[in-house]
């Protein structure tokens, strides 16, 4: 709490026992100066006639006190009551969150208030009525606004429409097979026996190319071991990471037997925190790569198999969006978007990282455009439609695909900067907010040094993973490379 | 013939150039209009005491009555002219509030990038030349190492390291944590005193070294890589066996041809330097055009952040730019193409 917001909190409740002695004294006073008994010329003094003097009642009603953001609450004062032989001529509305302080002056006892800010909030609203005998009271009262539930399609849109891809790419390519169960033929086709075991064979080829070229051993290792922790990490936490304690003693612990990297400024257990962060750092990385791969390789293929002014078209766009920063570029869409949630991250880095990929993609096209293979197919009557899915887009999808493995790592990174900047997923855990939190509640001085070097070392390591993967990659199957 | 193609090149480079920057100011219109809210709200105060009929003057004058192209017009207009609105937070003009950060970031990116070359192409060069060696696995394991690191959190781990910093560790070196220059007994008021300039170089080392790291380490991976290429050519073979030293024939034969990806290289990073020096002026209190935009987004300063991504968009168009013609001038093959 900083020192302004304390003297503000400590004058109030002056004031309030301030008012409320007061008030005891003036009740009690009431007896003494009662002239039941009083003896004969005595008369009661000019300050006991103060004291006689009855004081405003401030009276609040909200219709309710607890609302959603964007919701309108009414209050109504008019049942304040004011001094003796007063009528009040002023009302003073005033509500402050935190420690922002605004004042409506009204005339009205009537007052609606409507609160647009983000996220959950406690509003204090003061009303102070005055009177024309120049006295005055206020009262305060509490309003709780917070977020909106979300509807199920709200919250799972993103999750809907990725699992409906993955649905519909299964039974595209399972429906053949569910056809021949109908129609009660042999499951399977010699050729296509065959295809398999090709396949097969060049995967296996990879994969021993992949383990023996030594960066890409190392790379799969780190993969391997960060890929168990992401899938089993959520599991295996000691302590919940989403429930915030009520106990502010176990706020930023240093580390201890029971946390043993210590406690985080909601008092959760910083090593549950990174366990859990492993799932949803790699999944923003993942997810965002293989949007912004799969933009990439669709207008790297467009622009560079149709060639001609579509393609200059095409080509300039992707240079205006590869010329303007990337990182000032997701901060200002961040910014227009407001309060973003996880889907919100991986779209923005998803969106604005496609432009490499598809320069790449086209340079790519261009020369297998040109190849005899292509020319032949043509002369046999494939379709274009055809050709790009069956020959270039294959040809292709090697580079791509290494190139996807690498962009998964800068996005990693990018989803941790735009946390560290402020940007963060709202109620996720990754180790991009991690360090942003970290930072803000200076760690160091508070004797968590884990809490800065352990996402930021596992950010390091993870990337490393991914790049080293993705250079063996490019290695093996990017055959100009393969042989040097 | 070979002049004639020259001129041709450059031309059509320019008016790509031309197209680009256009393009990055539409898209900036655009994103201006999707922002949410009316702009003359934010600069009028809100009370009900307040003249609404100046609100309406105020709309009139920047011109948000007329229809989307009209605005357009004036939008290139006013932008060509240099006439760039006012900040809302400190109502300055926005052209000398970004030329003023402007100094500060072209200081420090010039520096880190100057020592990035010097060490980037020392280290790749002497990799790819000892090939396979301890030298080569070692600085490649380091380079890829620091390839991954977040630019922030180098940043925090030096300053915690060698800063003046309250969280800092406070051992030996200790060099501000924040800020670019000492002032004098005189004031705040930047004059090239011998002290001043003095301090200010003591303040870009951090944040300069940190940028660098990252980068360097690019930088050399590039460099051991296309050197590498260059080294299996026949004529370094040739170079051998007419009895040149191994450096002659590094020096003269390889690293020249081994250039071009290189300055390429640079020109598609000056992106992700500006990039990264956002994160190391926040960090550093530094303030250059990153630590301004970071500002102006927590105050929501519209005018100020259109015009950040313009001018660092066109930053980026003129180092391309600028490649393409080093490229031209040390490939000569490339004229022909």
């Amino acid at each position: 709490m900083t020192i302004p917001n304390l003297i503000r909190k400590e004058t109030r409740s002056a004031l309030t026992a301030l008012f409320l002695i007061s008030i005891f004294v003036a009740v009690l006073g009431f007896p003494a100066v009662l002239p039941s008994d009083a003896p004969e010329g005595s008369t009661p003094t000019a300050r006991s006639c103060v004291l006689l003097q009855s004081v405003p009642v401030a009276n609040v009603t909200a219709d309710r006190t607890e609302i959603y953001q964007g919701d309108t609450v009414y209050f109504n004062a008019s049942l304040s009551v004011p001094s003796e032989g007063a009528v009040i001529t002023n009302y003073t509305w005033n509500f402050s969150h935190a420690g922002v302080r605004h004042l409506f002056y009204g005339e009205s006892p009537n007052y609606t208030f409507n609160m647009s800010v983000t996220g959950r909030l406690l509003i204090e609203i003061n009303m102070t009525v005055t009177d024309s005998n120049n006295l005055s009271a206020w009262t305060q009262i509490n309003i709780v606004v917070s977020e909106r539930p979300k509807t199920f399609l709200q919250e799972h849109w993103f999750d809907i429409v990725l699992i409906g891809l993955i649905i519909a790419l299964v039974a595209y390519y399972t429906y053949p097979y569910f056809r021949r169960i109908i129609k009660s033929e042999p499951l399977v086709t010699p050729a296509e026996k065959e295809k398999f075991r090709l396949t097969m064979g060049k995967g296996r080829k990879i994969m021993k190319q992949l383990l023996k070229n030594r960066m890409g051993f190392v790379g799969v290792v780190i993969l391997v071991f960060f890929g168990t922790l992401a899938i089993v990490g959520p599991y295996i936490v000691p302590y919940d990471v989403k429930t915030i304690s009520k106990d502010s003693s176990t706020f930023l612990n240093p580390p201890s037997k029971n946390h043993w990297l210590g406690t985080d400024n909601f008092g959760i257990d910083i090593f549950s925190e990174l366990l859990y962060g492993a799932r949803t750092s790699i999944i923003v990385g993942m997810v965002s790569a293989v949007i912004a791969s799969f933009l990439g390789a669709l207008v790297g293929l467009y622009s560079g198999y149709v060639g001609g002014w579509k393609d200059e078209v095409v080509m300039r766009l992707n240079d205006i969006v590869l010329s303007i920063p990337w990182l000032v570029l997701m901060i200002v869409v961040a910014g227009l978007l407001g309060k973003i949630d996880l889907t919100g991250i991986i779209l923005i880095i998803g969106l604005t990282g496609w432009s490499t990929t598809a320069r790449m993609v086209r340079a790519q096209v261009l020369s297998i455009r040109e190849r005899q293979y292509i020319e032949r197919a043509r002369s046999i009557g494939s379709s274009e439609m055809d050709i790009i899915r069956r020959h270039v887009f294959p040809n292709t999808f090697p580079l791509v695909f290494a190139n996807t493995i690498l962009t998964v790592a800068v996005s990693i990174l990018s989803e941790a900067t735009l946390s560290f900047l402020g940007m963060r997923p709202a109620g996720e855990v990754t180790w991009g907010t991690m360090l942003s939190f970290a930072q803000e509640n200076s760690a160091f001085q508070n004797g968590l040094q884990w809490w800065i070097l352990a996402p930021g070392l596992c950010i390091v390591v993870v990337v490393l993973g991914f790049t080293l993967l993705g250079y063996a990659l490019d290695e093996i199957l990017n055959p100009k490379l393969r042989h040097r | 013939m070979a002049r004639k193609s020259f001129r041709r090149i450059i031309a059509k480079r320019l008016v790509n150039v031309a197209l680009t920057i256009v393009g990055i100011m539409l898209l900036n219109f655009f994103l201006v209009h999707l922002m949410p809210g009316n702009p003359v709200d934010n600069m009028i105060p809100r009370s009900p005491k307040f003249d609404i009929s100046l609100k309406w003057e105020l709309q009139k004058k920047f011109h948000l009555n007329d229809s989307l192209p009209i605005q357009l017009g004036w939008y290139l207009y006013n932008t060509f002219t240099l006439d760039w609105g006012t900040s809302y937070m400190s109502k300055q003009p926005v052209f000398n509030v970004i030329m003023g950060d402007l100094r500060w970031t072209l200081l420090l990116v010039g520096v880190s990038t100057f020592f990035t070359l010097l060490i980037g192409i020392a280290i790749g060069s002497y990799s790819a030349y000892r090939r396979g060696g301890a030298f080569d696995v070692s600085a490649t394991s380091v380079s890829l190492f620091f390839y991954g690191m977040p630019v922030f959190w180098l940043a925090i781990l030096l300053q915690i390291l060698f800063t003046t910093h309250p969280l800092a560790m406070h051992w030996w070196p200790q060099l501000p944590s924040g800020g670019y220059y000492d002032t004098d007994k005189y004031g705040a008021e930047l004059k090239f005193t011998w002290p001043i300039v003095l301090s200010m170089a003591k303040y870009l080392i951090l944040p300069s070294m940190t940028l660098a790291v990252g980068t360097v380490a690019g930088v050399s991976l590039v460099m051991r890589s296309s050197l590498v290429d260059t080294m299996t050519d026949d004529y370094i073979l040739t170079a051998r066996a007419k009895g040149l030293t191994d450096y002659q024939v590094l020096r003269r034969h390889a690293l020249p041809n081994g250039m071009p990806p290189m300055v390429a290289l640079i020109a598609m990073d000056v992106a992700f330097i500006i990039g990264g020096a956002y994160q190391v002026e926040y960090i550093f209190n530094y303030p250059g055009i990153g630590w301004r935009t970071i500002k102006s987004i927590g105050d929501l300063d519209f005018p100020l952040l259109q015009f950040i991504v313009v001018i660092g968009g066109v930053a980026v168009v003129l180092a391309n730019f600028i490649s393409d013609l080093i490229l031209i001038y040390i490939d000569p093959r490339i004229k022909i193409a």
